[in-house]
């Protein structure tokens, strides 16, 4: 938990700093992956891999999980339609066969109706998402963050000791 | 000097170095953990899970597990036996599990193995086992539970005793005993049929004679007849003197034959008559016999005069003893009402056309539809390759020698093409029973589900198993070896049969009769029985069923009854056979006289009648003959003379 609150608060002073638009932008588009799939399964152990052992950031990746777990609830019943329309198209039965039978594929459950829709729509969305978020960020920065910074009452803040104290504990151990 | 605050930070690369490496010390501690201690850990913690279970000291010899073969066996597993700590309830050899990863890779649960072996009860510890400190002993007096168990096991006793207190022996046993029929038949005097036709037939008999006495009056008497004759003597029949005589005379005769001719036919018409009525009277008689046998036949219905059939009194002998295994039936057939899917049920008790209820549907969020995409040779969902349990005869009185095997166990047959087969067999020496096979195949590899299964068991003792407990009659097995064979199959959850052959030898029968004469009919009968063999055979759409039984039993039980039974009913029906002949004999008799009599005396009138008038017919036409030939001859002679004057004449005429 302490590991996952220090994720999050990771995420908001990235966002707010002037660096790591990059590591912001993929953790979301996993966080996307990860919200429309279900949690045993082997895509979601192969983005939390990705996640753990690369330099992408956990907390906006959990942070988006949690999001978009909610945006694939509502969006179930569409994935179910879509998953089922999907699995019983005649022209990719082979294929199908043939991944079900195969060794790990059959682990990622995409021959469940929900899963399929679901997977169909993250995998589409990934890539444009991961860029959609990066302008995001970037638009953030230059509108809200410049903002906030240029007010009275940062520069007060930014005066203080705590504030001096945070920034120096935050060179060395952030 | 001070330099910017994020030149100062080495640039950090795509990989998270120092998190790989915690990761992979913590893989390598969990891989020590689990090489060195987990097997040492599960063996402890199943011990100790066992005590708290059941009670008593838990051992287990050895515990290997593999990840990397997915396999787990377990060795020498010892459970204390709680009242006697210095033996093991149970002892089990070995308990193998193997699960295949390239299965478990493509999301498929194979197992390999799943095998119990070496099964022992009440083997002797190495040390006496420790046991938990006996719980604290529940409150005194029966649970609500208890009570109601007690109730339905009251409730069964005596539906049972109901039922048995009336069957087929103890009837026979009554009649043998010598119900008395006489003593019967005086209460129901006067409610026979065939005695009420009787009187009726009587008095309508006497009714008619009155008619027909008065009908023959009106029929042509003597004096008629007389008078008929003296009008035909004074018809003159000669000598006419002229035409006109004759013409009278013959007119006359005419008027005689006609009026004879009127009796004649007034004589047969009665006659006919006469005869239809006495056939009527005949054939009510005839219908007399049918109702006098009636009335017997109903009076053995009355008096419950059985008539022997195999059948019934192999049922009525094997009622108790089957009783437990019906009841097993009925058991599994309920279990399969409950688990046959609802589609069948419905086609089965016919009420597939009612109308279907809305079932509550999950969302389709919660799980969406899984597919499958099988294809031959694959692996199915779930497949338990082989299960095999096997047991030693220990120092159990219970205890069997059983080997044990369940073979492709399966979600998919069709995948693997093989049915699940399970076999068990084996024997107890304590319990003198061998030669146990028990044979399961469940094969969905065809459109239809089929079940086939076959129960052997080569022998097996049979100690005081009570076949008939009547009030009568009391007939218990008292020692046999049997030989018991099943056999059977369910076709699409629905259609099922079974066979059952068993055979008892050297069977020793205790037999009771209240009843001396049947007692000692029953003792020779059972005394001398050979093999005995009981045969069932069952079938049916499920849930009916039905279930006949056949046994050699009853047929040679037959034979040693019959004589008796049968010597005693013809005594009771000749009782009732005579008692109905003496009831309405005397007025049998007296209608068939009464027939007899009215029979002869109208015959004999009218056919004297017919006699006179035959003979004055004949009369009236020799007469009628007789007055022709006179006037003809009459003629002749004046037509000569006239000739001969005319000629005369005519020669004196004419000069010669």
């Amino acid at each position: 938990m302490t590991l996952l609150l220090k994720q999050i608060f990771s995420f908001f002073q990235l966002l707010n700093s002037e660096t790591g638009t990059n590591q912001l932008a993929s953790g979301l588009a996993c966080g996307l992956i990860l919200g429309f799939s279900p949690f045993l399964s082997i895509q979601t152990f192969l983005i939390l891999f990705l996640v753990f052992f690369f330099r992408i950031q956990m907390g906006a990746a959990f942070l988006a999980a949690f999001f978009f777990k909610f945006i694939a609830y509502l969006f179930d019943p569409l994935a179910d339609q879509l998953g089922r329309s999907v699995l019983e198209a005649p022209a990719l039965r082979p294929l199908f066969v043939q991944m079900y039978n195969m060794p790990l594929v059959p682990l990622t459950r995409f021959n469940n109706s929900i899963v399929m829709g679901s997977m169909v729509v993250g995998l589409i969305l990934v890539i444009p998402a991961f860029f959609l978020f990066r302008l995001l960020i970037v638009k953030y920065r230059e509108t809200v963050v410049a903002r906030l910074k240029g007010t009275r009452l940062w520069k007060a803040f930014a005066t203080t000791k705590f504030y001096s104290w945070y920034t120096k504990y935050n060179e060395l151990y952030g | 000097m001070t330099k910017p605050h994020d030149s100062q930070k080495k640039a950090k690369g795509p990989i998270r170095w120092n998190a790989v490496i915690p990761f992979l010390v913590f893989c390598a501690l969990i891989y020590v953990y689990f090489h060195f201690f987990f097997d040492h850990n599960l063996r402890k913690g199943l011990e100790w899970a066992g005590y708290k279970a059941v009670g008593a000291e838990v051992n287990i010899a050895d515990l290997r597990t593999s990840f990397l073969k997915a396999t787990l066996q377990i060795k020498g597993i010892e459970i204390t036996d709680a009242d006697k700590p210095a033996q093991n309830i149970i002892e089990i050899g070995d308990i193998r599990w193997g699960m295949s990863w390239d299965a478990l890779l493509r999301a498929k649960i194979l197992i390999n193995e799943a095998v119990i072996e070496n099964i022992q009860f009440a083997t002797i510890r190495k040390h006496p086992g420790k046991v938990a400190p006996p719980e604290l002993p529940p409150k005194p007096g029966p649970g609500v539970l208890e009570k109601e168990a007690e109730k339905l096991k009251e409730e069964a006793l005596a539906k049972a005793q109901e039922e048995y207190a009336n069957n087929m022996l103890g009837d026979l046993a009554a009649i043998l005993g010598g119900a008395n029929a006489q003593a019967q038949l005086g209460k129901i005097e006067g409610t026979l049929a065939s005695k009420k036709r009787a009187q009726e037939l009587e008095a309508d008999l006497k009714t008619k004679q009155k008619q027909w006495e008065e009908r023959l009056k009106t029929l042509p008497q003597g004096k008629d007849l007389q008078a008929l004759n003296e009008r035909l003597n004074k018809v003159k029949i000669k000598d006419f003197k002229s035409p006109q005589e004759l013409q009278a005379s013959l007119q006359e005769l005419d008027a005689i034959a006609k009026q004879a001719d009127a009796y004649y036919k007034q004589l047969g018409s009665t006659g006919k008559d006469l005869d239809k009525e006495l056939k009527g009277l005949e054939a009510s008689v005839r219908e007399l016999d049918a109702l006098v046998k009636s009335d017997i036949k109903a009076l053995e219905t009355r008096f419950r005069i059985p008539s022997i059939n195999t059948q019934d009194l192999t049922r009525a002998l094997f009622n108790k003893y089957l009783g437990k295994y019906r009841a097993k039936i009925n058991h599994y057939r309920a279990m399969a009402e409950k688990y046959i899917p609802p589609k069948y049920m419905d086609k089965v008790t016919g009420k597939a056309d009612k109308e279907e209820e809305i079932p509550l549907q999950p969302h389709p969020r919660e799980r969406g539809v899984s597919y499958e995409f099988g294809r031959r040779n694959s692996y199915p969902l779930f497949w338990l390759k082989r299960a095999a349990i096997s047991s030693q005869a220990g120092m159990s009185p219970k205890a069997g020698n059983i080997r044990g095997e369940i073979l492709d166990i399966t979600s998919h047959q069709a995948l693997i093409g093989r049915p699940t087969v399970a076999t068990l067999s084996g024997d107890f020496p304590a319990d003198q029973i061998s030669g146990v096979l028990l044979k399961l195949v469940l094969d969905n590899t065809k459109p239809e589900s089929l079940i086939t299964y076959k129960v052997d068991v080569g022998a097996y003792p049979l100690r005081g198993s009570d076949l008939v407990d009547s009030p009568d009659v009391k007939i218990a097995l008292t020692e046999a070896v049997g030989k018991l064979n099943i056999e059977g199959q369910l076709k699409a959850l629905r259609e099922f049969q079974m066979k059952l052959n068993n055979q008892f030898t050297t069977a020793h029968f205790a037999v009771t009769a209240k009843d001396g004469n049947i007692d000692s009919i029953l003792k020779n009968t059972f005394a001398n029985l050979p093999v005995i063999n009981l045969k069932g055979d069952a079938s049916g759409y499920l849930p009916s069923m039905s279930f006949n039984v056949t046994s050699n039993l009853g047929s040679e039980l037959e034979k040693g009854l019959r004589k008796q039974v049968e010597a005693k009913i013809a005594e009771a029906q000749k009782q009732i056979e005579a008692y109905v002949n003496k009831e309405i004999g005397k007025n049998r008799e007296a209608i068939e006289k009464q027939v007899q009599s009215l029979r002869t005396q109208l015959d004999g009138e009218v056919k004297k009648a017919q006699a006179q008038l035959d003979a004055q017919k004949k009369q009236v036409e020799s007469k009628v003959d007789q007055a022709k030939k006179d006037a003809e001859s009459q003629a002749k002679k004046k037509l000569n003379e006239e000739g001969k004057k005319a000629a005369d004449a005519l020669k004196k005429r004419l000069g010669l």
